[in-house]
């Protein structure tokens, strides 16, 4: 139960911090998603189906409080948090954490999260669909991908391995 | 039958992960479909204003980059409007002194040739400036040089695109000059330090504040240009004349745009004068 609170409570950290402090660090109107490295480190230390579960609620949470599509976030960060909890290996946890391959993973979730993100919400917007779709799905997961050096960095410490095994 | 229970069972809890992943899609898509639901709507304006409690209790960090970044951009845009600013006043300065310009062309009944003055040799003893007007556009040397203040000089030299003229004040330069006001003639000088108008005996009428202009005895310059103001007079003693200081009327340190007045020196007249003079040596 403990477990859970304290996941709930740092959800609403990184909601704020996300809606607070990040849009002030934009580099060409790209934002990171800082929920995106903490959905993995779920998925890779707790499993798939808590992954799964914490990426919906999280993705309900940033909805709740965004201002229009209530249950798109919901929706893409559960399909990227199913698809990150097949990298959980209960053997492998600290060495995956603490390597490249968090940030691979993390990439790669990034990815599949921002892509289903702005299919839906680029839809019936001016423009070139497909360019704006790739170009927002690519400097996210860029920027988001960036970010999650810094933690990958800082399990490597903590657990003790070299982040490039 | 209870087999059979516990086989589907066995294949419901082995497809546990997809059967919460398809609920959750179905909830999130359901969620997705209900958007523009009043009561959906409502949690969502409760979830904004409390969510928002939070947010304005950390303003006060992104209110101190806000402020830098707005002071930074306010920066920038007050060197971009003092370079406007700048801009602007360079553009009316230049428009008043080609009204100027265009004022004394018009008036003038000289053929003239504007012309910018592109570089200066101010050395006291010799000063010239040069032109950006040369024999192409018929300049050609020994023609006056004048602005809308009054006599700049004469061309000492021309090049088919360039051309140098000695400004009044060079201690090569003489011109006939005289005082408007009492028609007293001289000779206009410059020693290196002070511009004079020599030759002036102590009887005749020269004071302070009396306009000097060019007089009718020069062959290389027109009459009736201004060439400055009488600053002072002083009676020296052991000679027969006066000096007489002047302060020019053209501003040499800020004259940009000139005109040379393409006028050459009535030939018959210096031959004349050429052959009177060898007669009397």
């Amino acid at each position: 139960m403990e477990q859970y609170l304290r996941s709930a409570l740092v959800a609403v950290l990184l909601l704020l911090v996300q809606t607070t402090f990040i849009p002030y660090v934009s580099v060409w109107g790209y934002l990171p998603d800082i929920f995106i490295p903490w959905l993995v480190y779920l998925a890779l230390r707790r499993g798939q189906i808590e992954a799964t579960v914490s990426g919906f609620a999280a993705g309900l949470l940033q909805d709740l409080v965004a201002t229009k599509f209530l249950g798109l976030a919901a929706l893409s960060k559960t399909i990227c948090c199913f698809i990150a909890g097949y990298f959980f290996n209960e053997n492998q946890i600290e060495r995956t954490l603490g390597s490249y391959r968090y940030v691979l993973i993390v990439t790669l979730c990034s990815l599949i999260h921002t892509v289903v993100y702005f299919l839906i919400f680029f839809q019936g917007a001016e423009g070139s669909f497909l360019m704006s779709v790739i170009q927002a799905s690519i400097g996210t997961t860029l920027y988001t991908s960036v970010i999650s050096v810094l933690p990958m960095f800082g399990f490597s410490q903590r657990y003790h391995t070299s982040w490039a095994q | 039958m209870r087999e059979a229970l516990e086989r589907i069972y066995d294949l419901l809890f082995g497809l546990k992960e997809y059967a919460i992943l398809t609920f959750l899609i179905i909830v999130s898509l359901v969620l997705l479909s209900l958007n523009d639901n009043s009561q959906v709507k409502n949690i969502r304006s409760v979830a904004t204003v409390v969510f928002g409690v939070g947010q304005d209790q950390l303003s006060f960090i992104t209110r101190y980059f806000s402020l830098w970044r707005e002071n930074e951009l306010l920066r920038r845009v007050n060197i971009e409007l003092a370079d406007q600013a700048n801009q602007l006043r360079e553009a009316k300065l230049e428009n008043l002194r080609l009204r100027q310009m265009v004022g004394l062309k018009e008036q003038s009944q000289y053929p003239l040739v504007g012309a910018k003055v592109i570089g200066k040799n101010l050395t006291l003893m010799r000063n010239t400036i040069t032109l950006d007007k040369g024999k192409s556009d018929g300049v050609q040397e020994h023609m006056p040089v004048v602005s809308e203040a009054g006599l700049v000089g004469v061309v000492v030299a021309a090049s088919d695109h360039y051309a140098v003229a000695n400004i009044i004040l060079n201690v090569d330069f003489r011109a006939s000059a005289k005082i408007q006001r009492s028609r007293v003639d001289g000779i206009l000088a410059w020693d290196g330090k002070t511009l004079l108008l020599k030759n002036i005996a102590k009887t005749l009428d020269v004071n302070v504040g009396d306009v000097v202009i060019t007089s009718e005895y020069s062959s290389t310059y027109p009459p009736g240009i201004r060439v400055g103001i009488v600053s002072n007079v002083r009676e020296q003693a052991g000679t027969l004349f006066k000096t007489v200081l002047i302060v020019p009327s053209v501003d040499f340190v800020k004259m940009e745009e000139i005109f040379v007045v393409t006028q050459t020196p009535d030939a018959e007249r210096l031959e004349l004068e050429q052959k009177a003079f060898r007669m009397l040596k």
